[in-house]
């Protein structure tokens, strides 16, 4: 660890990178970004900005839970929360006539009022609320090894359901044409969007994460010519924005995650009037 | 935060339909806003036979800064001879209060105790901690044992004036206890004398009342509300501001988020330590008490070092 912290005194000699928790902030953001510009793409194609906006809030039930049941790492009871969470939506969602946003709305609200209703007992609401804006800032050499092994891991899932999903999302009965079992690789998607997006949302916040996830990948869709340049493009523009949001928010004394969301939101907007109709 | 307390009072709603209140009768029923008034209250007005005490907040609650009335505290009230509040912009949801119970007596403990400004009025906040003029108060004045004395004088001046019956034992009770926060002002004064001058960084103005008191210096606040990320330059600042000073301890409070007191802590070195501004407890008649020797063991203990 110290290998890559001296690395970046030599190769980063600004006055923000003094200090370590700019280092393990920028590193988080490193970690952080790629994933989301690359998950982004998908949930962007497959009409799913809403349903990530879901598995975001249900992080607050799944803490909830990890507090009623006494158990000592949240972590784990809110991964596996999201992951049932996840599972659950998808699976309603293909057994119910109803529309996915009405289904994913109905989801996204039972689970932060129940969040709510059992965190805020005795009124202790306050001692959890961080996880609602989350604080990049505060990252540990030891989350960092986390987000590392959920990078890869990620990455390589990603990598053997890429063209599956693609040929999913362009053409359904294509992809069965070529043995693809289509909700078997939505389900495996699914389960990833919350794996990372629950190992995240300490850094991130609920209130956050899924603009990190949709704006980069609008953005990038916005100005990319193929499949391949489109995630290309969504991970530049991800992790482009969350170094210049970390820097500004340094220098304009702002909150750093709220800082990144903007220059996402900016990098949406400036590319919209290069979209190609 | 504030979605979050609606669905909870439409909870509340419902339950307080279901549930009848309880009979009343001619009881005298103190009810006071948060946890210290509790405890001041409860000693006031201990042992005397008819009046109880009732607080109304629920005993968790820490500062009632984000604080939402409850419809369980809108049934207190209902059944209330009296209310007693700190004051000073510490009780946000007074003005419905008044607008709901117009006649109900409140006791002002920090009347006439002049506070301080509070390090919120530099920020915009849609919440504040105001008096008339829009002024930003530091309201935890309980945290200094000799304005905790003026505030219980002044719980017993507003008892003894609404219910004068009992008068006698108002006085005798308001006594007998300022006197042992006295000997406990004394007591904390001894342990921390020879740290006079010692300079602390806190994360919540509630002990700046304490610093002044016992000579301790203040020297950086990061006031970090639940719900509020601190701002990068801020974190850095304060870093910068602990290695300069040489600052061993940083001083946190349970009820708020510790993310940014450890990752400073992380930074620098620095020790955390965990203050009670004696917002929550057991209720019993010595908490505040106990609470504040148990502060002032933990401010020695880390200025010790």
């Amino acid at each position: 660890m110290s290998v890559i912290y001296g690395i970046m005194d030599v190769m980063l000699p600004f006055e923000f990178m003094r200090y370590m928790f700019m280092k393990n902030a920028l590193l988080a953001i490193l970690l952080v970004t790629p994933l989301f510009g690359m998950l982004g793409t998908m949930a962007v194609d497959n009409k799913m900005a809403f349903f990530s906006d879901a598995l975001g809030h249900s992080a607050l039930t799944g803490i909830a839970l990890g507090v009623v049941l006494g158990m000592p790492n949240q972590m784990a009871a809110m991964l596996i929360f999201g992951i049932l969470w996840a599972i659950l939506i998808t699976f309603v969602r293909h057994h119910s006539k109803m529309s996915a946003d009405t289904i994913i709305s109905v989801f996204s609200s039972t689970s932060i009022a129940l969040g709510l209703v059992i965190l805020s007992r005795g009124g202790a609401f306050a001692k959890y609320s961080s996880v609602l804006v989350g604080d990049v800032l505060s990252v540990t050499q030891e989350d960092l090894l986390a987000l590392l092994v959920t990078l890869i891991v990620t990455a390589a899932c990603w990598l053997l359901l890429f063209n599956p999903l693609m040929i999913t999302s362009v053409n359904a009965s294509l992809a069965r044409s070529r043995g693809i079992h289509a909700r078997l690789t939505e389900y495996a998607f699914t389960v990833l969007v919350a794996v990372s997006v629950m190992m995240s949302i300490r850094w991130v916040g609920v209130m956050l994460i899924n603009s990190l996830l949709i704006l980069p990948a609008a953005a990038s869709r916005n100005v990319a010519r193929n499949a391949a340049g489109y995630m290309r493009l969504s991970v530049l523009i991800s992790l482009v924005c969350g170094i210049t949001g970390l820097v500004l928010s340094y220098y304009l004394n702002t909150s750093a995650g709220a800082a990144i969301v903007l220059v996402c939101a900016a990098a949406y907007f400036v590319t919209l009037p290069f979209r190609r109709k | 935060m504030k979605k979050g307390c609606f669905l909870i009072t439409a909870l509340l709603v419902l339950l307080a339909v279901c549930c009848p209140c309880a009979a009343q009768d001619d009881d005298m029923v103190i009810v006071t806003s948060f946890y210290p008034m509790y405890v001041f209250a409860r000693n006031v007005a201990n042992g005397i036979p008819g009046v109880t005490v009732v607080n109304m907040a629920d005993q968790n609650v820490g500062c009632l800064h984000d604080y939402q009335l409850q419809t369980r505290d809108m049934v207190t009230l209902e059944t209330a001879d009296v209310l007693i509040v700190n004051g000073g912009g510490m009780e946000q949801f007074m003005d419905k209060i008044a607008q709901s119970y117009g006649e109900l007596t409140v006791i002002t403990a920090g009347e006439g105790i002049d506070m301080l400004e509070s390090a919120h009025s530099g920020h915009e906040h849609d919440h504040d901690h105001s008096d008339e003029e829009g002024c930003l108060l530091n309201a935890h004045v309980w945290l200094d044992p000799a304005l905790a004395q003026q505030e219980i004088r002044s719980i017993a001046d507003g008892l003894i004036k609404a219910d004068p019956e009992h008068a006698d034992a108002y006085e005798a009770n308001a006594c007998a206890y300022m006197e042992r926060i006295a000997a406990l002002d004394g007591e904390i004064r001894t342990l921390l004398a020879p740290y006079a001058g010692e300079k602390i960084i806190t994360f919540h103005e509630a002990f700046t009342y304490f610093a002044n008191a016992y000579g301790l210096e203040v020297a950086g606040l990061i006031e970090h509300d639940s719900g509020e990320e601190p701002g990068t330059r801020d974190l850095a600042n304060t870093c910068d501001l602990v290695r300069e000073l040489g600052i061993g301890a940083l001083f946190v409070e349970p009820q708020y988020p510790q993310k940014a007191a450890s990752t400073i802590a992380r930074e620098t070195g620095a020790s955390v330590y965990q203050l009670d501004p004696v917002v929550s407890g057991d209720g019993e008649m010595d908490s505040y008490e106990r609470a504040m020797r148990e502060n002032a063991r933990v401010f020695a203990e880390a200025f010790g070092k």
